[in-house]
């Protein structure tokens, strides 16, 4: 294998609580001493930034059952795109990936197809249904990093709290969509003063408020690790934020759009402003962000839900929940929470690195010598418009298109390969 | 209004208003059911009103009623902006009534023949006759004045405006204006 | 002086007080047209004019049926169910085929909010929303614009309370974009789950309490309460509901005694509106459908006549 020399690089490693210039030696797909390469490739980072390789621990692939939408190869690349070196993939495929089986052809097909790591994760119920538990043993053999019912939640409490004493049991953590249902149902958009203006069915904040809720109680009941996916009301964030003063094993997580857009947004009618839980209030955008800032949401994940244009071009009441965000997640991140000084740029990379990694038990997630070549190249000057007509995914659906921002993904490497360089996937 | 010629003044146009009230007045008298004048909107109106007041001087008082033909128009649809609609009144039975059309210039002959549908869905009118003040002497229909006090002949791209008062632009007569035909 | 430029009529939100009044001014010599033994103009002569109807509705699709009619459109109806599409062919490709057989206008009630709006952007021909969801009604707000307007003469200081389901009533939106814009004052009434407070932050006054909504209101219009409301646990019954928010007789001793009483229609007699107050002194019902006529013939005019 190549062996490589990236120099002249601004070295930003959270976890070693580094932000310095140097370099970083790669040689068998490993991060190894400078001065130990015998005849590297020599590339210069130009003292551009330099980090570990982004994790999401949100998407969806959509193979097998909505290849149209996405595949596991068009999603590893629209990862790669977006600094992406490991991608945790949802379960809520066509058929759902609650069986080994599943787990087992996902890999095989990550391994032929795809430019990234692909973490599967299996379900939490069986068909993600929430009415019986999946085969969390088995599930846990063939290699899942965690479990989720994600899309839908487990309305039966009972079921819940043995899948997580059961989850504890196997070391997995559990990744929650958490919903009421009744609160929800019908809902299209944020409850609040926009559905009143627009006539539209509502879903409350305290559908996702109950479960947080719910969740916490187990969490600390059973003293196991309940992860909150894309976490969205100011009451979510203040029970997580006294959940973790507690002790409890609680983390959450935001997703780019909802630190970025309101339901405001949806008096355009654009089907790409309709995701599941909803685009919030102001208020709530900005206790979210109050939550990433302070440090009670440790990770930012996608939710990249890829959807054909078909799909998405019908009523909004009729048009699918979701939003894809690989490709644009750093850099509107980056312009809304580190250009505008909400956090700092090694605290943004903590929250797509060290912050997921946690979440999923891996331990060291860092540049230290002996660990996989996983890293990204960010140019943190480069300002442009989005264009989605150049995304690597599959779909278009997402609302940022046109937007302006700063900050670009100019290089992403997988186990010492360079994967995307300059807008490309190599 | 940023080009235009006066043809003629102030003085000159109340003369031709009073010479299209004295040709009225020979050719109708007020016996039986009298006749009656319709002014088309928007000028039509003020000169049959004028008409009005000239003909009851000489003790002939005609019913009175204004027509608005924007709804009768052949080009809705085919225009930038429609005009707005002006209140249509005609206080009287068109029933076998004698009724005079009255405009301020016959131009394309378009908006007599929307007047004359207009006025004919009211009822059925037992002679209907045209005074216009200012008459093109080139409709683009078979239609022809009966009275008239002026004729000009002038391009299709200029356009005669009548001005019964005087404004910011121009004092009142009747002027020849450089017209794009888009408005 | 203001001219109209708009191809699609989708709300009252996005209009000027200037339009709103310029498009009652055009309603009341249309409404004149219908008065005279010919009730028909050319107006719209040579266009055709299709009302596609998503949802079920008869009174609506009648209006615009023969308003349509009275201005020389040819039209066609067609009716769908919003599940079909769903299942086949989409609602933009739907438009798109009308859009190909050269027609001039859709006329189109949906049950999705914004259905319209999605529509309009996507056509080249004009757009009249006929009722999307709980977000819009647009012609039936501004024909309770012009009852009101042509009853009591304006609307400034006027105040005005609409009282029934208002979550779910898009007549109530468009009423309230309307009547805010023109200067009246408007409450909000029914029950508190059918009325939520969020509707303040719109501009109006919430309340609970017929008592209290109908006291200074110098026109109540009423809305239409629909049963299945009760299924879905807004409200424990129909009875409940009428003792405390209907219309009787008795009611009308704690109202302005000129009051008008509106109501959209169709009526749930001796549920939201007593019988006798239906058919009484201060109900200008009958007058709303009349006027309705004349306002689709001034929408339909102006939206056909100002395309490019």
């Amino acid at each position: 294998m190549k062996e490589y020399l990236f120099k002249n690089a601004r070295i930003i490693d959270p976890a070693r609580n580094i932000d310095e210039l140097g370099s970083i030696g790669v040689s068998e797909g490993k991060i190894v001493a400078p001065e130990s390469l015998e005849t590297p490739e020599i590339i210069d980072v130009g003292g551009k930034v330099l980090c570990p390789g982004f994790i999401d621990i949100h998407v969806h692939l959509r193979q097998p059952g909505n290849t149209t939408a996405e595949t596991i190869a068009s999603g590893s690349k629209a990862a790669a795109a977006g600094g992406f070196t490991s991608i945790v993939a949802m379960p809520n495929t066509n058929p759902a990936a609650d069986t080994a089986g599943a787990i087992e052809l996902l890999r095989r097909t990550a391994e032929k197809e795809a430019v990234v790591k692909v973490l599967p994760c299996g379900n939490m119920s069986k068909g993600g249904k929430g009415e019986e538990m999946a085969g969390i043993g088995s599930l846990k053999a063939a290699g899942v990093v965690a479990v989720s019912d994600d899309g839908k939640c487990i309305q039966d409490h009972a079921l819940m709290r043995h899948v997580v004493e059961y989850a504890k049991s196997f070391d997995l953590p559990i990744l929650d969509h958490c919903e009421e249902v009744t609160l929800a149902a019908g809902g299209v958009m944020n409850e609040g003063k926009w559905s009143v203006l627009l006539g539209m069915n509502g879903i409350a904040g305290a559908s996702e408020e109950l479960i947080i809720a719910r969740n916490i109680l187990f969490a600390r009941q059973i003293n196991w690790k309940i992860h909150m996916q894309h976490v969205s009301t100011a009451e979510s964030v203040e029970m997580i934020r006294r959940a973790r003063a507690a002790g409890i094993p609680v983390t959450g997580e935001a997703t780019p759009h909802h630190l970025t857009l309101t339901d405001e947004c949806v008096k355009t009618f654009d089907t790409n402003y309709k995701m599941n839980p909803p685009l919030r209030s102001e208020s709530d955008r900005q206790a979210l962000i109050r939550g990433v800032a302070d440090g009670t949401i440790t990770v930012i994940a996608t939710d990249h839900a890829p959807h054909t244009a078909t799909a998405k071009l019908v009523e909004f009441d009729h048009a699918p929940f979701g939003i894809i965000g690989l490709e644009t997640a750093f850099a509107v991140c980056h312009t809304e929470l580190v250009v505008s000084g909400v956090i700092t740029l090694s605290q943004l990379i903590a929250k797509l690195t060290t912050g997921p990694a946690e979440v999923l038990g891996m331990k060291n997630y860092s540049l230290a010598c002996g660990n996989p070549a996983d890293f990204t190249i960010l140019d943190t000057d480069l300002e442009y418009v989005i264009n989605k007509n150049n995304f690597k995914s599959k779909s278009r659906n997402t609302p940022f298109d046109g937007r302006k921002v700063k900050g670009a993904v100019t290089m992403t490497v997988v186990d010492g390969r360079i994967v995307f360089r300059n807008g490309e996937i190599i | 209004m940023n080009s235009y010629a006066q043809l003629y003044d102030a003085e000159q146009t109340k003369q031709g208003v009073r010479l299209l009230a004295e040709q009225i007045g020979r050719h109708f008298s007020v016996s039986g059911n009298g006749f009656a004048l319709v002014g088309i909107h928007q000028m039509g109106v003020p000169l049959a009103q004028m008409l009005c007041e000239e003909l009851s001087a000489c003790g002939k008082t005609p019913d009175f009623g204004q027509l608005d033909i924007t709804m009768y128009r052949d080009d809705i649809g085919t225009r930038n902006m429609l005009p707005r609609i002006h209140e249509t009144i005609i206080p009287f039975d068109v029933n076998d009534r004698e009724i005079i059309l009255v405009d301020d210039v016959l131009s394309s002959g378009r908006t007599i023949r929307a007047a004359l549908d207009a006025l004919t869905d009211y009822g059925r009118p037992g002679l209907i006759r045209l005074a216009v003040l200012v008459d093109r002497g080139e409709p683009e229909f078979p239609i022809r004045a009966d009275f008239t006090a002026f004729k000009v002949s002038l391009p299709p791209e200029r356009k005669v405006v009548v001005k019964f008062e005087a404004d910011e632009i121009s004092p009142a007569g009747i002027f020849d204006v450089n017209w794009h035909k888009n408005n | 002086m203001i001219q109209w430029k708009r191809k699609d009529l989708l709300g009252l939100y996005d209009l000027s007080a200037e339009e709103i009044i310029f498009i009652l001014d055009t309603a009341a010599e249309f409404k004149k047209v219908s008065e005279r033994r010919v009730k028909k103009v050319p107006a719209l002569r040579g266009m055709t004019v299709v009302n596609f109807f998503v949802e079920p509705s008869t009174r609506t699709r009648v209006s615009f049926e023969l308003a349509e009619q009275r201005l020389s459109a040819d039209i066609v109806n067609m009716q769908a169910q919003a599940s079909s599409l769903l299942k086949g062919e989409t609602l933009l490709d739907t438009v798109k085929n009308i859009e190909a057989l050269q027609v001039d206008l859709v006329v189109m009630r949906h049950s999705a909010p914004g259905a319209q709006n999605f529509i309009a952007d996507r056509l080249k021909c004009g757009v009249v929303n006929a009722g999307d969801g709980a977000h819009e009604h647009p012609t039936q707000a501004l024909l309770d614009l012009f009852t009101i307007r042509e009853k009591l003469g304006g609307f400034k200081g006027l105040n005005v309370s609409i009282i029934g389901d208002i979550l779910h009533s898009r007549v109530a939106r468009s009423n309230i974009w309307g009547l805010l814009k023109l200067g009246a004052n408007v409450t909000v009434a029914g029950p508190s789950t059918l009325v939520p407070r969020e509707f303040e932050e719109l501009g109006v006054r919430v309340c609970h309490n017929l008592k209290d909504a109908v006291k200074d209101a110098d026109v109540v219009n009423m809305l239409r309460i629909q049963h299945e409301r009760q299924n879905s646990g807004f409200f424990p019954s129909i009875g409940e509901y009428s003792s405390w928010f209907g219309i009787k007789s008795a009611t009308l001793q704690d109202m302005k005694p000129e009051a008008l009483i509106m109501h959209p229609g169709p009526i749930n007699r001796d549920v939201e509106l007593a019988g006798e107050v239906a058919d009484g002194e201060n109900s200008v019902i009958l007058e709303q459908v009349t006027n309705g006529l004349a306002v689709r013939m001034a929408v339909l005019f102006l939206v056909a006549g100002c395309r490019k």
